[in-house]
């Protein structure tokens, strides 16, 4: 048996994710377990990082991997785990794995959980936690020894893992296949931040910055710290920005090392988006307003004083 | 062309939730909805049965759903569906989508439509398993949907980008907010649903072999903060504490 870890590409290395995937996967491995990664398309070329960290790279290239398709990318992910024997397939959450994940878990007839945030080897296998009902509770789900596929949120493990192994590559190419969506139009997003599910840190506001133009300041202090922003319903609903960017139920859920929310009520609608940060620093005109109870730090004032002079005293950490 | 608007019946997120038992099992207040998503779906669905010139929508769901069947049916559905199992409650994904799929081959369509996930469990895992089942393409987080060169246009945004597909029929695509606006059932509808024969499926009926389940193996509640610590001060006096604590304190910076 061994854990499998599917990789992504982010810049010209690997998204942080697959890297927390690898370090989580190489201590709950069992002894003499191989921890192997599977870099598809884009990411033949971007393996670097998983040099000496896992035990075995299997690359596979071939049509229509690059750029992610999902068809192409169902066909060959599904064709490699169904000739391996993986005990657990580690995917990281995002519009990929939603893809991809449920569409091999049906093709192969093996379990998959989405969303989970925790990993841990247990008797008899593994367990995983995960949320359940926008966060009011959490549940371990035990994986037994079957393959099972898991798919988890950003942020849930630390990418740090010793370089100490002797990696061996192979290299497949898959058969060729064609994805019968066919893309139209596809226009670039804002590329040069750090996705908003993957960041480390979140600056987030609501209706009580009072106007789209003061989304400037939100993004000017998630520069200082390089992050990501968000925003909440009110917002989207006013037209300031786009759903893209909304965290909470019906938008993103984030899990950063810091969230700082500014003008943001706390309506469970948005905190279920973000009840799993590590650090939240909340600010707010209202010393009652919900939020204070989700956050560690408060600062009860106007978030369009507060969020430039906490740009300027971060950017002043830096000098 | 013919929609399956695959519909879920929720806790209400307002339900109350309880960990019990030593976190052996959950208490979940007895308040069911919809699934948000899937409301979204069905109203894609009846518009895009208007901008396509007829067909049917039909809504199937499985397991306790059958208010969920009814409210799709009061929003304007054909006809509704439902995999009446006591096998499936609680089921694993798998068995739900195998089920799924069933009864929608059997009825015959040309799209299906699912949510982008269930807000209960939050997984987006049986819309594209339904469609690998069907053996058709599959095309997560749709906000747009028109009918085209007999297949469909559909648009959606990823990871900061927009994108239009050119998406064949028959296909599965799971709804995602933005799409349509779902409007709250008129009386009318309300009675229409009331009335309505719910064509009634057991998993044998279907041939499907439930696969087990993963075990639960306990349940804890959200993780309490200690209580909020307030930064006092001016802006730039609370700012400059605020930094001091985020990088000494809680190592954050
Ligand atoms: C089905 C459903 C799904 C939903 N999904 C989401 C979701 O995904 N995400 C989401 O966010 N919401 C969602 N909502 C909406 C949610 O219930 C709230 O309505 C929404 O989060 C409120 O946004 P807000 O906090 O920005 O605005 P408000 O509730 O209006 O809060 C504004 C806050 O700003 C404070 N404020 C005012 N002026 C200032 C100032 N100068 N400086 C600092 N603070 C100030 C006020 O004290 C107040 O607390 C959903 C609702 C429903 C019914
Ligand atoms: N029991 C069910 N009955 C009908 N549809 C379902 C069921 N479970 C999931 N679905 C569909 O699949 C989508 C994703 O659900 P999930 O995989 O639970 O997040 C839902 O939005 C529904 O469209």
């Amino acid at each position: 048996m061994a854990i499998w870890v599917i990789c992504e590409e982010h810049g010209d290395g690997l998204r942080r994710t697959t890297q927390e995937l690898a370090a989580q996967a190489r201590r709950v491995a069992e002894d003499g377990e191989p921890v192997v990664a599977l870099a598809v398309g884009a990411c033949v070329g971007r393996a670097g990082w998983l040099d000496g960290r896992v035990h075995r790279v299997v690359k596979v290239a071939g049509g229509g991997l690059v750029p992610f398709s999902a068809d192409p990318w169902v066909a060959a992910v599904a064709a490699v785990l169904a000739e391996a024997e993986p005990r657990l397939v580690l995917w990281g959450e995002g519009t990929r794995a939603r893809e991809v994940m449920p569409r091999v878990a049906a093709r192969l007839g093996w379990p998959a959980v989405a969303n989970a945030l925790a990993l841990e080897a247990a008797d008899g296998g593994a367990r995983v936690l995960r949320p359940v009902l926008g966060g009011k509770a959490y549940q371990w789900v035990s994986l037994g020894g079957a393959p099972a596929l898991v798919a988890f949120r950003p942020n849930s493990f630390d990418p740090e893992v010793a370089a100490d192994l002797d990696t061996r590559v192979e290299e497949r190419s898959a058969e060729p296949c064609e994805d019968r969506v066919r893309v139209l139009e596809r226009t670039a997003g804002d590329g040069g931040r750090v996705p908003l599910t993957e960041a480390q840190v979140v600056v987030a506001g609501g209706r009580g910055l009072k106007d789209a133009a003061n989304l400037a300041l939100l993004e000017d202090l998630a520069d200082a710290l390089g992050g990501a922003v968000g925003v909440s319903r009110a917002v989207v609903d006013a037209g300031w920005a786009d759903h893209a960017i909304q965290v909470g139920k019906s938008g993103k859920t984030v899990s950063p090392a810091l969230y700082v929310v500014a003008g943001v009520s706390g309506a469970v609608h948005h905190t279920m988006g973000m009840d799993t940060a590590k650090v939240v620093v909340a600010i707010n005109t209202d010393p009652n307003a919900p939020i204070f109870k989700y956050a560690d730090y408060g600062v009860v004032g106007d978030a369009l004083q507060v969020l430039p002079a906490l740009a300027a005293a971060v950017r002043a950490l830096g000098t | 062309m013919d929609i399956a608007v695959l519909v879920k019946e929720v806790p209400d997120l307002e339900a109350r939730v309880q960990v019990v038992q030593d976190g052996g099992a959950l208490d979940v207040e007895n308040k069911r909805v919809l699934n948000f998503f899937d409301e979204i779906a069905v109203a894609a669905a009846l518009q895009l049965k208007e901008a396509g010139g007829g067909g049917r929508v039909y809504a199937v769901g499985a397991g306790s759903g059958l208010e969920a069947v009814r409210r799709a049916i009061a929003m304007g559905a054909d006809a509704g569906f439902l995999v009446d199992d006591p096998a499936v409650d609680g089921a694993d994904p798998l068995t739900v989508a195998r089920a799924l799929a069933a009864v929608v081959r059997a009825e015959g369509f040309d799209l299906v439509l699912a949510g982008r996930q269930a807000t209960d469990d939050e997984a987006g895992l049986v819309g594209p398993m339904v469609a690998e089942l069907l053996g058709v393409p599959c095309v997560v987080g749709v906000t747009a949907a028109e009918p085209a060169d007999g297949g469909l246009v559909v648009g959606r945004e990823v990871d900061g980008a927009s994108e239009r597909l050119s998406v064949p029929v028959p296909a599965v695509l799971t709804a995602e907010k933005g799409w349509v606006e779902p409007r709250v059932p008129q009386v009318m509808g309300l009675m229409k649903a009331m009335k309505a024969e719910i064509g009634r499926r057991t998993l044998a009926d279907l041939g499907v072999e439930p696969v087990p389940p993963l075990a639960a193996a306990g349940y804890h509640g959200p993780r309490s903060r200690p209580a909020v610590r307030m930064v006092e001060g001016e802006p730039a006096e609370a700012a400059g504490e605020l930094v001091r604590i985020l990088r000494d304190e809680a190592r954050v910076l």
